[in-house]
């Protein structure tokens, strides 16, 4: 009964694997963009980053990718919080105003989660949202200092 | 050469040869221009590789650097030394910029720091570190001032980086902004490339030599040169377009050799294999449908030549040697026509005509002379003027012919005609002197109405006329054609017009008496029957009534030296021979065996001579 009971489990568990594996491969190969736009949010290039941290010293950069990427390098100023950890008391205090300008980017154009973390900032009642679309990837591409911890 | 002795097979052939021989010379030619084009496509290959290799190496080296100087750009040390907005304090300064060389860094031992730069932000150079080269210049390098110089705002906070020419030598620098997003001055980065240069080996698995521009090697990996490598050059330039180092990668190719030789072989049998069997077979096809055809044609075009009008060219073939062999045929029957409606003239004449060649054999009888003489059509060709006349009329001839005597083209006399059962009778004769094979011959004309010399009225004469040209045209046709005239058809006569003619007529006539008296004597001792036994069995000698007593007189003309035929007929002799063998056969006599060596050599001869004649 018990072996019976182990060898069932176990198939259950060698077929559940191999699922994730093959829907793990199909994910990779059909990773999705992000959108091109979202409503009410202004998108960015590199240089327009620049000018507008240069700009306006106070504004908020958020860098939503994970801790290990943001440690190898960010751009100069950024606070680093994961998307799926963005709550909205730690906006409230980095910017209790929710007028004031916050730009989100992550690793790049196939990178969801500034979007999602812009989606929630939105959806907590942020007006002045700035995307950075080109994220990461853009950034170091065309070599613009990096902040290494 | 004459093209007249070339033939179609042989020309066919020589072309043939001429493509197979090409198609060699081709496909040798092509194996070898294939061989160095596989190799001039790997040293292109190749080349490009090194070139990709140099630049994902320089990539390596630029992410190095710009590491380092985003690392020091970002040092608040190094900041607030420059950004004091009092003079710089340059011993902390070096301090700062020998720091790296001192402590190291992130990928020290990835690249070879040389030196570390700082400028403000006009450009002017403020410090650089102590390690490294000292007399670099106290400019930044042109290509990556200009760069800077012509970009605006923030395009200037990128980094720039260049391979460029130093007093030192090739140098590789990246410029980075000190201080962040808000810059203070510029940081250069110097690194000397010729330290990552053999990763180019590294990354393309093959080894690399490393030479500068003046030719001296500098560098190299730890991969082993053999003899099976080819070396691929490429030059690296500098950002600024100049050469830098020349960059030599070698390719292993014994294996690209091997494979290559192989395909080489095999193309090359594969083609000559296809092109020698397409030729065979369009041989085949020229001998099955050109060559053949024409052979045939040309065997029954001889034949017919020769006489043989009865016979018809072949014309199963190609449409134009379908259409030749008809036109021919066609052309044939017009001549047996013709011949036939000669002879026909010359027959239904009322006179008796002989012609008689050179040397006074018989060469034609119409019907008339035929009957007035009791011979048979085909016993003509044995006879001589002697057996039929009385008188010597080579000797009238040249009585007639003396000046003075006659003015006449033709000698009308009277003469003495032995027939065929001995007896003889006069017959009032023309004669006249006819052109027969090229020699001079000379053809009668026996007519009882010119028995009156009165009757010999114009309109006779005029008659006679006609039947001479006829006669004429009919010898005239037989000099091409020996066939025609059952007298001409010998051997000797054919070969008269040639110089060789007279000593092998001589021979042929000698080896003829010899051959029958062997064969006579062969029939008597060993058969022991008479010669005219001999002319009545093998029934090919005519066995004569002469006053009642049997004769074989054209058979004892071939047994007599001084009275055979001037063109002994010697398919007669031959035929004589093998029939006395063949009776002969149960005995073993010495006779017998001498005629059957005799006959051997006869043939031999004949043979010989009818290849000449040919």
């Amino acid at each position: 009964m018990f072996v019976h009971s182990f060898t069932a489990n176990f198939s259950r568990s060698i077929i559940i694997l191999v699922s994730m594996l093959f829907s793990s491969a199909i994910n990779a190969e059909q990773k999705p963009y992000a959108p091109e736009t979202i409503d009410d949010v202004t998108i960015v290039s590199a240089e327009q980053v620049i000018d507008m941290i240069l700009a306006n010293p106070e504004m908020i950069v958020i860098d939503s990718r994970k801790k290990t990427e943001y440690l190898k390098g960010h751009i100069e100023g950024a606070t680093n919080i994961l998307n799926t950890r963005l709550k909205v008391e730690d906006l409230k205090q980095l910017s209790p105003d929710k007028n004031k300008a916050i730009l989100f980017y992550c690793n790049g154009s196939r990178c969801l989660r500034s979007s999602d973390s812009i989606n929630k900032a939105k959806s907590w009642g942020y007006t002045d949202l700035v995307w950075f679309r080109g994220g990461w990837k853009e950034w170091t591409e065309k070599r613009l200092p990096v902040v290494t911890d | 050469m004459k093209i007249e002795s070339l033939s179609i097979r042989s020309s066919t052939v020589a072309i043939f040869s001429m493509i197979g021989v090409t198609a060699i010379v081709l496909s040798l030619f092509a194996g070898t221009y294939f061989k160095q084009a596989a190799l001039d496509a790997q040293i292109d290959s190749l080349s490009r590789v090194i070139e990709v290799a140099s630049q994902e190496m320089l990539k390596q080296v630029k992410d190095r650097t710009f590491d380092l100087g985003m690392k020091l750009g970002h040092s608040r040390e190094l900041i607030s030394t420059i950004d004091t907005g009092r003079p710089v304090d340059t011993n902390q300064l070096v301090k700062l910029l020998d720091d790296p060389f001192v402590n190291g860094f992130v990928g020290f031992s990835e690249i070879d720091l040389e030196k570390i730069r700082v400028y403000n932000l006009e450009l002017e150079l403020i410090g650089e570190s102590n390690t490294g080269p000292e007399n670099l210049g106290d400019e930044l390098a042109v290509y990556i001032a200009d760069i800077v110089t012509n970009r605006k705002s923030s395009d200037r906070l990128k980094a720039i980086d260049a391979l460029w020419m130093s007093p030192h030598g090739p140098l590789f620098s990246t410029l980075v902004p000190l201080g962040g997003l808000r810059p203070v001055g510029y940081l250069e980065i110097i690194v000397n490339p010729v330290f990552n240069l053999p990763d180019i080996g590294n990354i393309t698995k093959t080894p690399v030599r490393i030479y500068s521009m003046s030719g001296e090697q500098i560098n190299t990996n730890k991969q082993a040169i053999t003899d099976g490598h080819l070396p691929v050059e490429f030059v690296l330039h500098a950002s600024d377009g100049t050469p830098a180092f020349k960059i030599a990668g070698y390719e292993n190719i014994d294996e690209l050799s091997r494979e290559m030789d192989q395909t080489q072989i095999v193309t090359i049998t594969g083609f000559l294999l296809l092109s020698l069997s397409t030729l065979l077979f369009a041989l085949w096809l020229f001998n099955r449908f050109l060559f053949a055809p024409v052979s045939r044609m040309i065997t029954d075009m001889e034949q017919i030549t020769h006489g043989k009008l009865e016979l018809t060219v072949n014309n199963k073939g190609l449409r134009e040697f379908h259409i030749l062999a008809d036109a021919f045929n066609s052309m044939t029957d017009q001549v047996r026509m013709r011949t036939n409606d000669l002879q026909r003239l010359l027959d239904l004449d009322d006179s008796a005509l002989a012609c008689f060649d050179h040397d006074n054999d018989a060469v034609y009888f119409n019907e008339g002379a035929t009957s007035l003489f009791g011979y048979a059509s085909d016993e003509i060709i044995d006879l001589d003027s002697a057996d039929l006349f009385a008188e010597d009329i080579s000797l009238l001839l040249k009585d007639a012919a003396e000046p003075g005597i006659s003015q006449q083209s033709s000698l009308h006399t009277q003469l003495s005609c032995k027939h065929k059962d001995g007896h003889v009778f006069q017959s009032d004769a023309i004669i006249n002197t006819v052109d027969v094979m090229g020699q001079s011959g000379f053809a009668i004309v026996l007519n009882s109405t010119l028995n009156n010399a009165q009757e010999a009225s114009t309109q006779s004469d005029q008659r006679l006329n006609v039947v001479e040209q006829t006669l004429s045209n009919l010898l005239a046709f037989a000099k091409d054609n020996p066939g025609v005239m059952p007298g001409l058809g010998g051997l000797g006569l054919e070969d008269a017009a040639n110089a060789e003619s007279g000593s092998q007529k001589s021979q042929l006539r000698e080896y003829v008496v010899k051959i029958m008296n062997l064969a006579l004597t062969c029939w008597e001792h060993d058969l022991g029957k008479t010669k005219l036994e001999l002319a009545e069995e093998s029934k090919i000698w005519p066995v004569y009534i002469d006053k009642s007593t049997p004769t074989t007189r054209t058979l004892d003309k071939y047994l007599n030296i001084d009275i055979c035929p001037k063109n002994p007929r010697s398919q007669r002799a031959v035929d004589t021979a093998e029939f006395v063998l063949r009776e002969a056969q149960q005995t073993t006599g010495v006779k017998c065996k001498e005629l059957q060596d005799e006959l051997d050599v006869f043939r031999q001869l004949l043979s010989g001579i009818k290849t000449r004649g040919k």
